[in-house]
């Protein structure tokens, strides 16, 4: 019976939340008929490949219940290493595998640090990231690197298309279906969730905690690669500032997709980056100045994780007389 | 840990060893700074200059007021990833408020208010709502940020009459001295005097061991993470003011470096002192020391992009550090205490 009630109310959140993108969707629409042409939802599909990857691997680390503030920092670094490979003339999958293994080895340095030298995860990853931000310079003391970029057929991540949809949207796709397989029907999954829900509790049952708090900052640096991967790929060259725009989104959808899903999730943080990947597409669409995206996003958040959240919640149902009716009614339903 | 405190006061003898121990944790960073300035001086002996003494002075400040309240509240266990936006909120609303023809008076004021509220509702949704300290000031940041930027459309407000503010920015003693280094070592002495002396003191590094705990002796604990987030908010706020004053001019774009800096600095200062607590002696010393280093840097012609990679590696050792010297400290303090 309750298993059922658990079952009636996700299916009710995930309603909701399509409810909600489909609302959101609708108003931009009326208010700006262009929304919904080809270009914009395809511009939407894009940014969304590219933010929905930094916001997956900032998922991993938000399961295990840290923090990871190094997303601007790595994608810079990894966006100029691998503009330098593909400028050196290597071919394009091993510029790739060169970008993911700096990344993984810039998530081990997190991760290690934090997990088995117990660093505090916020500032140790804004060091990291710091440092990775003045690294990103040492190849070319900031200037673009655009050489080789359209030979390399890079730019095929971001204009060739699959049964109708853009490249970067499979890559999105397959990387989430992979993800959601390995979160909710394996063991490693199910290791991640007791890992941040109780790490002591965790380790007495025969996982290794540290080991995974430390492979979710290698996921997280590795997604981020990949993210700023496919922003190369649109813009045709590599900056040092890319990937400068990957985080409060990353964080913005990981944590309105946990509001609203009721729980940090591979699905939820899908459900928040298309969220708010629609809002900034929109609202950049209406014409609103590029200063006011950062503050849009921030506030969507910060509104999301009030509404949503306990003490708000208890507030309510403390009110008074509305709750026992509401509590009957909730009952007749299930 | 408050044993160290307590060592100090019921066992004024105490061994030669642990004496010396003691003297290391607190003069070690001082001499740092003393080390720092003569190698570079070697080099670059104009970093002695009187103008360049008074530049880092200048910088000194800034940085020192702005972190002041973000050092209580990382002592207490929170974050605060705000501060640097609300000093260019500050920043720019006094420029603007300037622009639009009132008084400096009546823009120091809208700009500390902004400052104060933007603090008290950080304190609110973390201490009453008990919302992520850092997704909210993270939050916060951003919408701080953009209203910066959209005071003045995206671009600089310059300031054309120089403020009430300037004496205080005007070298005196041979050009060498800042007179704005009275008043933040006067607010620096206060804010050590309530953190050694008071019980508030007290409270902010128990909330840090055990905030369920402090709740239950009866401490207001939501009271004072509002206001523990307020004075961070109030003292981003007036260095904002001070670098209106400085740069003559709102910048909205001026926050960005500061996060890391300031929490560089924060960070390097619990190390002294009191291992592993960020503290007010300890936040000042750090800003000395990054000033100096910062000033050592450009004179010795070394690009930003090196630098924020040393501060970087610096922030890193520092924290592992002072992670591994509290382990110590914490198991040796229980022995003590005992």
């Amino acid at each position: 019976m309750s298993r059922l009630n658990d079952h009636f109310r996700g299916a009710a959140r995930v309603l909701g939340f399509v409810a909600l993108v489909l609302g959101v969707g609708a108003v931009f629409a009326l208010i700006e008929p262009r929304f919904l042409s080809h270009a914009s939802l395809n511009g939407i599909a894009r940014h969304m490949a590219a933010n929905g990857l930094a916001a997956l691997g900032l998922t991993f680390v938000v399961i295990v219940r840290k923090f990871d503030l190094s997303i601007a920092g790595i994608a810079a670094f990894a966006a100029m290493s691998m503009g330098a490979l593909i400028a050196a003339g290597l071919p394009l999958w091993a510029a790739i595998m060169g970008g993911l293994a700096l990344g993984a080895v810039l998530g081990a340095v997190s991760g290690i640090a934090i997990s088995y030298f117990e660093l505090p995860d916020i500032v140790t990853t804004i060091a990291v990231g710091s440092i990775c931000g003045g690294l990103a310079f040492l190849y070319t003391g900031g200037r673009s690197i655009f050489q080789n970029f359209f030979q390399s057929g890079i730019t095929d991540l971001n204009d060739a298309r699959l049964l109708g949809l853009g490249v970067s949207l499979w890559i999105l796709l397959a990387v989430y279906a992979a993800a959601w397989f390995v979160m909710s029907r394996t063991r490693t999954g199910m290791a991640f969730y007791a890992t941040g829900e109780n790490p002591i509790a965790a380790h007495f049952s025969g996982i290794a905690t540290r080991r995974f708090v430390a492979l979710a900052y290698v996921l997280c640096a590795l997604c981020t690669v990949l993210a700023v991967l496919l922003i190369l790929a649109e813009s045709g060259n590599a900056e040092t500032n890319k990937g400068a725009n990957l985080m409060m989104p990353a964080y913005a959808g990981v944590f309105l997709g946990a509001a609203v899903m009721g729980g940090t999730s591979v699905v939820a943080t899908f459900g928040g980056i298309l969220l708010i990947t629609m809002l900034l597409d929109g609202f950049a669409l209406m014409g609103v100045p590029y200063y006011y995206s950062d503050g849009v996003v921030s506030l969507i958040l910060l509104g999301g994780v009030i509404a949503f959240s306990d003490s708000l919640r208890e507030w309510i149902t403390g009110l008074g007389l509305l709750r026992p009716r509401a509590a009957r009614k909730s009952e007749n339903r299930a | 840990m408050t044993m160290t405190y307590i060592d100090k006061t019921t066992r004024p003898g105490g061994t030669l060893r642990r004496r010396m121990a003691r003297l290391t944790t607190d003069l070690w960073l001082p001499a740092a700074v003393v080390v720092l300035t003569l190698a570079v001086a070697s080099v670059r002996p104009q970093i002695l200059d009187a103008g360049n003494i008074a530049a880092v002075l200048k910088s000194f400040s800034v940085m020192a007021v702005m972190v002041l309240g973000l050092t209580w509240v990382i002592a207490a266990g929170k974050i605060d990833v705000s501060f640097m936006q609300v000093a260019a909120l500050a920043n720019m609303l006094c420029a603007w408020s300037l622009a639009q023809g009132w008084g400096w008076g009546a823009a120091i004021g809208a700009a500390l208010a902004a400052g104060l509220v933007v603090g008290v509702v950080n304190g609110l949704l973390v201490s009453a709502m008990r919302l992520p300290a850092l997704i909210v000031t993270i939050s916060t940041a951003g919408i701080c940020a953009s209203i910066a930027a959209a005071l003045g459309k995206g671009t600089v407000i310059r300031i054309e009459a120089p403020g009430p503010l300037a004496p205080l920015l005007d070298p005196v003693l041979g050009g060498a001295v800042p007179p704005v280094v009275v008043p933040v070592l006067l607010i620096a002495a206060l804010a050590w005097f309530v953190q050694e002396r008071l019980a508030m003191g007290r409270y902010i590094y128990a909330m840090a061991q055990n905030e369920a705990a402090v709740r239950s002796v009866g401490v207001p604990v939501v009271g004072l993470g509002v206001l523990l987030f307020a004075l961070s908010g109030v003292s981003a706020a007036a260095a904002g003011v001070l670098l209106a004053e400085h740069l003559a001019s709102g910048q909205p774009m001026i926050g960005g470096p500061y996060l890391i800096n300031g929490l560089t600095v924060v960070l390097l200062g619990g190390m002294m002192v009191r291992v592993g607590k960020p503290n007010i002696l300890g936040t000042l010393t750090a800003t000395l020391f990054i000033g100096v280093l910062f000033s050592g840097t450009a004179l010795l012609g070394l690009p930003d992009y090196q630098r924020q990679i040393i501060q970087g590696a610096l922030l890193l050792i520092g924290l592992a550090v002072a992670t591994l010297a509290a382990r110590h400290h914490g198991a040796g303090g229980h022995a003590d205490g005992a």
